[in-house]
């Protein structure tokens, strides 16, 4: 089965059904069908390789489009609409895309970028189709870049069997149905959020897209509005809400049996916060890489024991902790399982990464007795000050807990004697008189002497991921 | 001001050493002498008087530090 076939089943099971729903447009799932049978590129301008990129904001046009390029056979390259000229550049020569289709808004940026020298249309704007052309299946359904916490961007290409693997567990474990109605705020050029559009075609739920997901207020409205009982956000718009100034929230979230949000570490007041708020269903979390989609599942309640864990392996998915370092029990984190590629886009150093189906993440975690999985930072990451080795992780947490300290970031620099020494990026709060010998004289009293970080600088801001990680290559 | 200065390493000793009694501080004592001075207690003594002051040891002076007597003489010549 095909992704387009989610949605071809689907408009056959519940036609009259509202597929989708985008601020002030509607689809049912036989109307979307129809727009995605319809979907036409100009077949003269596709060369052999069948990769057409795609680059808009949330919108219907975005789904339309991004299923119509499937149905015609094509590999779609998903592309963020922030993306630098070099780096869209740099991803159009290695995924030897065709063209690209983009919102107004993109096409208004992309367009002057010079070094842009495949044909570009509009989504409303895409010259029909003058020739028949053969519409096989492509294998690979997308193509995703990742620029994440590493440096180099990688090409991971998503074979449509990985698709209906990753979204057959997602409907297993979080007991998704038709008669759910979720609310998306996620970009959909990533992974996150495509893995929740996968999920309502696949099952025939409702799709209340939101282009926007700082808007907390239209989030809530929009949820008690169509009588959401899902929910999908990162951990940073769900912390968010912990400072909202709405009374009601419960109100809000009275219908709603699931909030699912992904990987990146959930503070501990937020799981409580939601533990709270949601009085009929549940919080529960992933994690996953692009490579290897949900890996493993996990969902809070009551029981607090395992509220740091992001759960327990997804089905017929495996996971395994090597190169534990210090002796214990964390080491790197390797999947294995059909959600995870074979190999990456062209990249035959990465390749090294998949060894027998086994993906080495980069991730560091550790199992507890009871097969719970425990993130703890990045294999690279890891700083190794004379043979002891610290994760930054440790040190920003408790930094973190300083007056005044409003994000910190640890990371390792050349040291002549030690090989690495701890350096420290701290973000003061607003109006902070905040010193380094203070935040130094807190990390004697509460960390051991080598981990106490050599030299402190204060920063306007840490970069990070788009989900909240620490993009530590770009302090080194 | 030597006076402030010799009593804000003292305490730079004291919290680096918290085990370090001020009987037994003693300005020619040896890192040999110190049962916890070891590599990771020098970097943190040069850590914290770097911040402490706003100067900044060249590595050279960061190894040749083997006393209290030692660092304090490295300070006044970083700020004179």
């Amino acid at each position: 089965m095909n992704i387009v076939d989610f949605l071809k089943n689907s408009a056959n099971k519940y036609p009259k059904k509202p597929a989708l729903v985008c601020e002030n447009e509607s689809f049912t799932f036989s109307e979307l069908w129809k727009l995605v049978k319809n979907f036409s590129l100009p077949v003269e301008l596709l060369n052999p390789q069948n990769v057409i990129s795609l680059i808009s904001e949330n919108s219907p046009y975005f789904v339309i489009a991004y299923l119509g390029i499937m149905n015609l056979g094509k590999t779609v390259h998903l592309v963020s609409p922030e993306i630098s000229e070099i780096n869209l550049t740099n991803q159009i020569t290695s995924s030897n895309s065709s063209m690209i289709v983009c919102s107004d808004t993109v096409f208004n940026k992309i367009s002057k970028f010079n070094s842009i020298k495949i044909p570009i249309f509009q989504l409303n704007n895409i010259p029909k189709n003058t020739d028949s052309f053969s519409s096989e299946s492509n294998e690979i359904a997308y193509l995703i870049y990742t620029s994440g916490t590493t440096s180099e961007a990688k090409g991971v290409g998503i074979n449509h069997s990985i698709v209906e693997f990753a979204t057959k567990n997602i409907v297993q474990v979080l007991k998704y149905s038709n008669s759910d109605v979720d609310v998306l705020p996620l970009p959909l050029h990533h992974s996150f959020g495509l893995g929740c559009l996968h999920v309502s075609l696949f099952v025939g739920s409702t799709l209340i897209l939101l282009k926007n997901s700082s808007d907390l207020q239209n989030i809530l409205d929009t949820i008690k509005k169509y009588n959401a009982t899902t929910f999908a956000a990162v951990p940073a718009t769900l912390t968010k809400f912990l400072k909202f100034n709405e009374n009601n929230l419960n109100d809000y979230f009275s219908n709603i049996r699931l909030v699912i949000t992904n990987t990146t570490k959930i503070p501990i007041n937020t799981i409580n916060f939601f533990k709270t708020i949601i009085s009929h269903g549940n919080l529960a979390t992933y994690y996953g890489l692009t490579e290897a989609s949900r890996s493993s599942f996990m969902i809070f309640n009551k029981d607090t024991s395992f509220d740091q864990s992001v759960g327990k392996p997804a089905p017929q998915v495996d996971i395994k902790i090597d190169n534990q370092i210090n002796e214990s029990k964390i080491g790197e984190i390797l999947i294995k399982g059909n959600n995870v590629i074979k190999k990456y886009w062209k990249n035959i150093e990465s390749d090294k990464n998949i060894i027998d189906g086994w993906l080495r993440t980069g991730d560091l975690g550790f199992f507890d007795d009871h097969g719970y999985l425990y993130l703890v930072g990045r294999f690279d990451d890891v700083i190794n000050i004379g043979g002891e080795k610290v994760m930054p992780d440790e040190i920003e947490e408790i930094v973190k807990q300083i007056d005044g300290v409003e994000n910190a970031a640890a990371f390792g620099i050349d040291h002549e004697i030690f090989g690495q020494v701890i350096k420290l990026h701290v973000v003061k709060s607003k109006n902070s008189n905040l010193q380094k010998l203070s935040i130094l004289r807190f990390c004697m009293k509460n960390l051991e002497k080598y981990k106490i970080p050599s030299k402190i600088d204060f920063v306007t801001n840490i970069p990070q991921t788009d989900y909240g990680k620490v993009k530590r290559f770009m302090l080194k | 001001m030597s006076t402030d200065i010799e009593s804000i390493v003292q305490n730079i000793f004291f919290e680096v050493f918290p085990n370090l009694s001020k009987s037994d501080f003693s300005w020619n004592k040896e890192q040999k002498d110190y049962e916890h001075w070891d590599s990771f207690a020098q970097l943190n003594l040069i850590t914290l008087t770097e911040a402490r002051f706003d100067i900044s040891f060249t590595l050279d002076e960061s190894i040749d530090i083997k006393s209290a007597s030692d660092l304090l003489k490295n300070i006044k010549s970083h700020l004179s």
